[in-house]
C-alpha cells in the first residue's frame, strides 16, 4: 500500500500523522485530568502506529508513472474491510443489548456494560462504522469510474477514511468510558465533532476534485446522491452539534440551544441523517452498483433526477414527526406531517425505479444471491418508507412513538434496505476489485442472504408485535374509567418479543459474520491467472454474458 | 476548444449544482425552525422558574453519562392516557434549562418528566442500586457503581460557566461557591448547607439523597436530580390559558 | 420579525417553494435536448470501466 504512494505523498503523510500526533499529546497533556486526555492519548498512539506503517515503506521504490492509467482502488479495498469489521462490531454490541433487555444483570456490575453506553456503540458502529465507511469505500468507487478520471492524489482518500475511522474510535471508546453528549446520532463530545469536520470537508473536496478531472461531461445520477449525502450530512452535523465545553482541556460541553429548540434541531438532525447518509449515500450506490449487477440500465434516469430532488427537497421539513403532541408547536408538526406523507412520492419513484430496472433480469436475481440482496433491498426500501410516511401521521403517531414500533420501523430500514443494498454493493465490488472470478464462496453468500432475510423478518415481526401491544396497553382504559394495565404489566407482555428481536438479530449478525469471512476468503485465494483485467463486469456463474445497455 | 475553456465549461456546471443541492436542502429546516427562536413571545413565562443547582446538574450529567434517555423519556404528550399516567403534559418553558433537551423518544421504561417527588429517597436509591429488589419485573440495569463512586464536585463551577455562556441565568455567586453547595445540599448538618437555599430558594431539597451525610456520591446527585424534576415550576399545574395560541390551534 | 409573522410565513411558503420547485425540475427534465444526454449518461455506467480515460 505504502509503495504505491510517490516520496512525496510519503513526505505528507507523515506530516499529517505528526501534526495528528501532537494534537493527540496536546489533549493527552492537557486533559489528564479528565477523559479527554484518554482520548487524546489513543489518537496519538494510532497516528505513532501508522507513523511505523509509513516509515516501514518509506524506502520502497516509487510507483512507476503508469499508476495514472488505472483507478486508485486501495482505499476502496481497505474501507470494504474496516466496513465489514465494524459489522460484526456494531451488530454484535446490538445483539448483546437485545439480550440484556432479556436477561438485565448480565453487566458484570461495570459501568461500561450497561445497556445505556453499549447501546449508542451499536447504533453509531452500525451507521457510521459500516454504514459510512461502506459509503466512503463505494463513493471512492463510483466517483472515478463514473467520471472515467482517477482521484486527483493519493494522499487525501486515505486521510477521509482513516481520519473518519479514527473518529468512529473516539465515539465508540467515548461511550464506553460516558463521554457522550446525549443527542441520539451524534452522541460525540466536541472535539471529536470538530475532527470530524475537518475530515469532511476534505472528503467533500476530493469529490470536487476527482469530478473536475471527469472526462464525461454529464455528471452520473449516483454522484448526485453521494454529493448530496456529504454536503447535507456536514450541514446538519455543524449545526447539530453546536455547543459551549466547559474548558478547552475537558471533554463535557453543554449544547448551545435549550428545551424546544434544542429537540427541534437534534430531530431536524435525526431525521436528515436517515435521509442524507441512511438514504441518499445508499441511492448512490444502488443507481451504480444495481445497474451494473443486472447489466441494464437504470429503468428511468429521468425519474431517477425527479427523485432525487423530491427526497432532497422534502426531507429536510419531515423532522418534526418525531415530536407529534409534544411541547412542540402544533404547526411545526402538521408540516412536518405534511412533508413527511408527500415524502412518500419520491420513495417510491425510487424504489420502483430501482425494481423497474431489474425487469428482464429476474433469471438473474433468482441465480445470483448479490443481485438478489439489492433487490431485497430496493423492495424493504419501499416498505419502510411506506410504514414511515404512515407513522408520520399524527394519530398513527400516537400510538406509535415511544414504543418499539419505532424500533422494528428503523431496523426494517437499516437491516433491510441499508445492510442489504451494502452487502450486494460489497460482493459486487470485490470479486472486481481483487481481480478474481467471483466471491471464494457463492454459497456463503446464499447463505448470508438468507440468514439476512431470515433475520430481519423475525426482528421486525417481534418489533411490530411488541410495539403495537405496548401502545395499546399504555392506553387501554378498564370499567371503571381508569387505566386498565400498570407499566409493568406491557413489560411483562414484551418478553417474548425481546427474545425473539435478540434471536433475528442473532441470524443477522452471523450473515455479517459469514460475509467478513468469505471476503477475507476471497482475498487469500490465489487471484485468477487467465483473468483478462477487464474486471469491472459481474461475474455469474453458469450464466451467459451480459448485454450492456439490452 | 482550448483546454482551459473545456473545463471551465464543466466546472461552471458543479459549483450551481452544489448551491442547489443546500439551497433545496436547508430551506425547509430554517423555515421550521426560525420562528421557534422567538417562540418566548408567545408562550407564558414561568416567572417561579429555579435553575438546576450544582448538585442536580452533576446528577443530570450522570444521567446523560449513563444514557438514561435511551430508555425514559421526559416529555408527556397531550393524550389522556399520558396525563393520567404521568401528570400534567410537558409544557415547552418548563424544559427552557435543558441543555440538553431530554426529550427521550422511546420508553422502554417510563417517562420521568414529573417523577420528582412521586418516590422517596429511599425508594430511588434501592431501585438504582438493583432495579429488581424493588421492581422484580424490571429489565433496568443495577447502577451499584453510582453509591461507591465519589462525586466529582472539582469542574462545577466551569459546568456553571459554561450553561451561563449559552443562557442560563447563574449568578456569579452560584457559579463560585457551585462546589460548597454540591456538597451542602447532599449535607444538611453541614456548614455549606445554607448556603444552597438562600441561593436557590428555600424549596430547595436539601437532604442527604443516599442516607449518609458528608462527601456526596454520585448516588446523592442522580436522587437529587430525579427528586426535581418537574419540579423547577409549577406553571404546569396551573389550569391556565398557557398553552399559548400557538399551541391550540 | 414577530413570532406571527414567522408563523405564518413558515405555514403558506412551503406550498410555493414545493410546485416552484416542482415545476424547475420537471423542465429540466423533460427539456428535450436533455434527452440525448440522460439516455447516455443511463447506459454509459454499463460500458467498460477499467481504466481512466487518457
Amino acid at each position: 500500500m505504502i509503495a504505491q504512494l510517490t516520496r512525496n505523498e510519503r513526505q505528507t503523510a507523515l506530516l499529517i500523522l505528526l501534526a495528528v500526533a501532537i494534537g493527540g499529546l496536546a489533549m493527552a497533556v492537557g486533559g489528564r485530568d479528565n477523559l479527554l486526555g484518554i482520548h487524546g492519548a489513543i489518537a496519538m498512539a494510532l497516528a505513532i502506529v501508522m507513523m511505523f506503517v509509513v516509515i516501514g515503506g518509506y524506502y520502497a521504490p516509487e510507483p512507476t508513472e503508469d499508476r495514472t492509467a488505472s483507478y486508485y482502488d486501495d482505499p476502496t479495498k481497505v474501507g470494504i474491510i474496516i466496513a465489514m469489521v465494524w459489522a460484526v462490531i456494531g451488530m454484535a454490541v446490538g445483539d448483546w443489548v437485545a439480550w440484556l433487555l432479556v436477561f438485565p444483570d448480565m453487566t458484570f456490575d461495570a459501568g461500561w456494560a450497561s445497556f445505556g453506553r453499549l447501546r449508542p456503540i451499536h447504533t453509531s458502529g452500525v451507521i457510521f462504522g459500516f454504514g459510512g465507511n461502506a459509503l466512503i469505500a463505494t463513493s471512492f468507487y463510483v466517483m472515478q469510474r463514473t467520471s472515467r478520471a482517477r482521484m486527483p492524489d493519493q494522499v487525501t482518500p486515505w486521510f477521509v477514511l482513516l481520519g473518519y475511522n479514527l473518529f468512529c474510535i473516539i465515539a465508540a471508546t467515548g461511550y464506553l468510558m460516558g463521554v457522550t453528549q446525549s443527542r441520539e446520532y451524534a452522541e460525540p463530545e466536541w472535539y471529536a465533532d470538530i475532527w470530524l469536520v475537518i475530515v469532511w470537508v476534505t472528503y467533500f473536496v476530493l469529490y470536487l476534485r476527482t469530478l473536475a478531472r471527469r472526462k464525461e461531461p454529464h455528471i452520473y445520477v449516483a454522484n448526485w446522491y453521494y454529493l448530496a449525502f456529504i454536503l447535507v450530512v456536514a450541514m446538519l452535523h455543524i449545526v447539530n452539534n453546536l455547543a459551549v465545553p466547559i474548558s478547552l482541556t475537558q471533554a463535557k460541553s453543554y449544547s448551545l440551544f435549550s428545551g424546544v429548540q434544542d429537540a427541534m434541531t437534534q430531530w431536524w438532525y435525526g431525521h436528515n441523517a436517515v435521509a442524507f447518509f441512511l438514504t441518499a449515500g445508499f441511492l448512490g450506490m444502488m443507481y451504480y452498483y444495481m445497474p451494473k449487477r443486472a447489466g441494464r440500465p437504470i429503468y428511468s434516469y429521468r425519474l431517477s433526477i425527479i427523485s432525487f430532488w423530491g427526497i432532497t427537497f422534502f426531507y429536510m421539513w419531515a423532522g418534526s414527526h418525531h415530536l407529534h403532541y409534544t411541547a412542540l408547536p402544533h404547526w411545526v408538526q402538521t408540516l412536518g406531517m405534511t412533508f413527511s406523507v408527500m415524502l412518500l412520492v419520491p420513495s417510491w419513484a425510487s424504489a420502483g425505479n430501482a425494481l423497474m430496472t431489474l425487469n428482464g433480469a429476474w433469471h438473474k436475481v433468482r441465480d445470483d444471491a448479490t443481485l438478489r440482496f439489492m433487490m431485497v433491498a430496493a423492495v424493504f426500501y419501499g416498505l419502510t418508507t411506506f410504514e414511515g410516511s404512515f407513522m408520520a401521521i399524527r394519530p398513527v403517531n400516537a400510538l406509535s412513538h415511544y414504543t418499539d414500533w419505532t424500533v422494528g420501523h428503523v431496523h426494517a430500514g437499516a437491516l433491510g434496505w441499508v445492510a442489504m443494498i451494502t452487502f450486494g454493493a460489497i460482493y459486487a465490488s470485490v470479486p472486481w476489485l481483487w481481480k478474481r472470478e467471483s466471491m471464494w464462496s457463492p454459497r456463503l453468500v446464499e447463505v448470508h442472504f438468507w440468514l439476512a432475510l431470515a433475520g430481519t423478518i423475525i426482528y421486525v415481526f417481534a418489533m411490530w408485535n411488541s410495539g403495537i401491544i405496548q401502545g395499546l396497553m399504555w392506553r387501554t382504559y378498564g370499567e371503571g374509567g381508569t387505566l386498565a394495565y400498570s407499566f409493568v404489566d406491557s413489560l411483562i407482555a414484551m418478553r417474548p418479543y425481546y427474545i425473539a428481536r435478540a434471536v433475528g438479530g442473532l441470524f443477522f449478525l452471523l450473515g455479517a459474520a459469514i460475509g467478513l469471512y468469505n471476503i477475507w476468503m476471497t482475498i487469500r485465494s490465489a487471484p485468477e491467472a487467465a483473468y483478462d483485467m477487464t474486471p469491472d463486469e459481474p461475474v455469474v456463474a453458469g450464466m451467459p454474458a451480459m448485454q450492456p445497455g439490452e | 476548444m482550448s483546454f482551459f475553456g473545456f473545463h471551465y465549461r464543466l466546472e461552471r456546471k458543479t459549483i450551481p449544482f452544489v448551491l442547489a443541492i443546500v439551497g433545496v436542502a436547508s430551506i425547509g429546516g430554517i423555515v421550521e425552525i426560525a420562528p421557534l427562536f422567538t417562540i418566548h413571545q408567545t408562550v407564558e413565562a414561568a416567572p417561579d422558574m429555579r435553575v438546576y443547582t450544582p448538585l442536580e446538574l452533576a446528577g443530570r450529567n450522570i444521567y446523560i453519562r449513563e444514557g438514561c434517555y435511551a430508555c425514559h423519556s421526559q416529555m408527556i404528550r397531550t393524550l389522556r392516557d399520558e396525563v393520567e399516567r404521568y401528570g400534567p403534559y410537558s409544557l415547552a418553558v418548563e424544559s427552557k434549562y435543558d441543555h440538553p433537551h431530554l426529550w427521550g423518544s422511546k420508553r422502554t421504561g417510563p417517562d420521568l418528566a414529573r417523577v420528582g417527588g412521586k418516590y422517596s429517597d429511599e425508594w430511588h436509591v434501592a431501585h438504582l442500586y438493583n432495579p429488581r429488589d424493588v421492581m422484580p419485573e424490571s429489565v433496568m440495569p443495577a447502577y451499584r457503581w453510582l453509591k461507591r463512586n465519589t462525586l466529582d464536585t472539582s469542574t462545577l463551577s466551569l459546568d456553571l460557566k459554561a450553561m451561563r455562556a449559552v443562557g442560563v441565568p447563574y449568578s456569579d455567586d452560584m457559579i463560585a461557591n457551585a462546589t460548597a453547595d454540591a456538597y451542602g445540599q447532599a449535607s444538611p448538618d453541614s456548614a455549606q448547607a445554607d448556603g444552597v437555599k438562600s441561593r436557590y430558594g428555600e424549596a430547595t431539597n436539601v437532604r442527604a439523597f443516599d442516607g449518609v451525610q458528608g462527601e456526596p456520591t454520585e448516588m446523592d446527585a442522580l436522587v437529587a436530580y430525579l427528586q426535581i424534576l418537574g419540579k423547577l415550576t409549577d406553571v404546569a399545574h396551573t389550569p391556565v390559558k398557557q398553552a399559548s395560541t400557538e399551541a391550540g390551534k | 420579525m414577530t413570532h406571527d409573522f414567522l408563523v405564518g410565513f413558515s405555514k403558506s411558503f412551503g406550498l410555493f417553494y414545493l410546485i416552484a420547485l416542482s415545476i424547475g425540475v420537471l423542465i429540466y427534465t423533460y427539456w428535450p435536448s436533455n434527452k440525448k444526454r440522460f439516455d447516455y449518461a443511463a447506459k454509459s455506467v454499463l460500458s467498460e470501466d477499467d481504466k481512466p480515460w487518457a
